[in-house]
């Protein structure tokens, strides 16, 4: 029964890595950027929405407001931050550092601003019934994997079926080819960024009603994040969201076996044995550098 | 105030070697690790065990430290050998993360949270001594050692991997070797500081051996001037000195100093990567090709 109830968390969990990981690799994909800020949109939607709660904002606009907040950072970065430093050089230990640099910034304003430690929304949503004997369940679960499902079908129908979505994908393979076709490659690493941040936004906020945020969760998200889209393939959006799920529930059952503070710990065993010894991943087709 | 000043001395001679190893392998070889800390911590709990187990002497501790350092840096050197650039920062981000929840756990070696307590005062070859001597002989050591290898054909062998490395492997320079040796001195430095510190604070737990530190460290070596030989030593004077110039702010209340200093060290590390990327020693022209 336990085995039932750590999957069912797992699942959860899963759905959300799923959700922050798929937009790391679409913006790592079309852009070529390692956006190592990608935990701080989430940690900025999540404090977005925990103060529209507390300000008794109704709950879709707190939604509203966690998503503009997370893609507008995402937008904020693209042009402020990678830009100005991909047109003077394209290293890419520069361009962490200077990401890195954003996340340490955001995220003590977050612990000036809003105190620090975990805090939690509380819904009804988070409330657990009991389904089958010993076995809990919230209506949150539902939320969780239904917001992933929809999302990641509205997004693979975008990338095939609309002129933008094909033009990214033509963007992850030839920026030059872009240029020459007279698209805006800026424009699209744009448009990269703000669909990319913008699904931080939906696991922030279920993340907020279930295990809860801190000033500090962005480091965490953007590390599995990086580990679910190297495990999953680089470039391959399928292969992160699927690597981002079964992290997630590899974390949750592996606490069958081994205490909660170890259960990161997997992760990274994870990412390391794929980096030792499979480092194009899954899914992956290019070698690694 | 005198022991303010030597107390920050010493901090500035233990940073520095950090700093300078650090540089050893980010600047020069082209290993973008995000994991000094964790060498950092081996060495100081090394060194607090030898201290409080066997005797205090600082030349043992140091030697032990940086042996067990250098033989671990293997878990380092390993996936540099497989792979590069941000698959590499992934997994040393994964080995800090690792190492800082095995710290915590592993109670009969770290004492866990709790940390190691009562680590005697240093001796040498039975006689007290103070640490900030020692400390500033092992950082003109290790900057001596830096320079020599650097300027050497160890150096030249190394950035040669760094700005192309199968060019490197065509000339038949050994990658692997080079690389493993560079790993296993930087790291078997970062224990020699952390054995220093350990026998410095006389008491050691997991919260200085964090990712916080590994970046701090990090922030040291690009804020002066990566693959320079003052760069990494200005930078550690600079970020060392500025809780003290921070308490100097009236308006600023003490228990925000710590989240304002570390978002001046990010504001810094942005604002330099996108208008200076060589730092603050650096030379403008080299930062722009070694990419």
């Amino acid at each position: 029964m336990l085995f039932l109830q750590l999957l069912i968390n797992g699942l959860q969990t899963g759905a959300i890595y799923a959700l922050t990981a798929a937009g790391f690799a679409l913006i790592f994909g079309a852009t070529r950027i390692f956006h190592f800020a990608h935990g701080t949109a989430f940690t900025l939607a999540g404090y977005a929405f925990l103060f529209a709660w507390r300000a008794d904002w109704p709950g879709w606009a707190g939604v509203l407001v966690a998503v503009a907040a997370a893609t507008l950072f995402g937008m904020a970065m693209e042009r402020f931050v990678y830009r100005p430093i991909q047109r003077h050089e394209g290293s890419f230990f520069t361009v962490f550092v200077a990401a890195f640099g954003v996340g340490i910034v955001v995220q003590n304003l977050i612990g000036l601003f809003a105190g620090r430690g975990l805090a939690t929304v509380d819904t009804p949503l988070s409330f657990g019934t009991e389904v089958l004997p010993e076995i809990f369940v919230a209506p949150i679960l539902w939320i969780a994997i239904g917001t992933a499902a929809v999302l990641f079908a509205a997004l693979t129908v975008f990338l095939t079926r609309s002129h933008a979505g094909v033009a990214l994908r033509a963007l992850a393979q030839n920026p030059d080819l872009i240029r020459t076709y007279g698209l805006s490659a800026n424009g699209l690493s744009v448009l990269a960024f703000a669909i990319g941040s913008a699904l931080a936004a939906p696991a922030a906020i279920i993340t907020a009603m279930t295990s809860g945020l801190n000033e500090a969760i962005g480091h965490q998200v953007m590390l599995i994040s990086i580990a679910a889209t190297i495990v999953g393939g680089i470039g391959s959006l399928r292969g992160a969201a699927l690597a981002g799920l079964m992290l997630g529930v590899a974390e949750s059952l592996a606490l069958q076996f081994v205490d909660t503070q170890w259960a990161e710990a997997v992760s990274f065993l994870v990412l390391f044995a794929f980096i030792l010894f499979r480092p194009s991943g899954i899914f992956g087709v290019a070698a690694a550098r | 105030m005198i022991a303010y000043l030597s107390n920050l001395a010493t901090q500035v001679a233990i940073f520095g070697i950090l700093a300078a190893t650090l540089n050893f392998i980010l600047g020069y070889a082209g290993i973008f690790s995000i994991a000094h800390a964790v060498f950092f911590g081996l060495g100081a709990y090394a060194g607090a065990q030898i201290a409080l187990l066997l005797v205090p002497d600082v030349v043992l501790a140091c030697i032990v430290a940086a042996a067990i350092a250098g033989g671990l840096s293997l878990c380092l050197a390993l996936p540099a050998l497989r792979v590069r650039g941000e698959y590499f920062v992934a997994a040393s981000l994964g080995l800090q993360m690792v190492a800082v929840t095995l710290f915590s756990e592993l109670k009969p070696l770290t004492g866990g949270i709790g940390g190691l307590v009562g680590i005697p005062l240093p001796t040498l070859f039975g006689v007290p001594v103070g640490v900030l001597p020692v400390a500033l002989a092992a950082l003109a050591l290790i900057l001596l050692a830096t320079a020599l290898l650097a300027r050497g054909s160890f150096g030249r062998t190394l950035t040669a991997i760094r700005d192309a490395e199968s060019a490197a492997e065509a000339l038949g320079k050994n990658v692997a070797a080079a690389k493993t040796l560079a790993v296993g001195f930087a790291c078997a430095g970062a224990g020699v500081a952390g054995a220093l510190y350990a026998l410095h604070t006389s008491f050691v737990n997991v919260e200085s051996f964090t990712m916080d530190y590994s970046v701090l460290m990090m922030a040291m070596v690009i804020i002066g001037g990566t693959g320079t030989l003052w760069g990494p030593l200005i930078g550690t004077v600079l970020l060392l000195s500025l809780p003290a110039a921070l308490a100097f702010l009236p308006f600023l209340p003490a228990t925000e100093v710590g989240a304002v200093q570390q978002i001046i060290i990010g504001l810094a590390m942005t604002l330099l990567m996108i208008f200076r990327p060589a730092g603050l020693v650096g030379d403008l022209s080299r930062g722009q090709t070694t990419a």
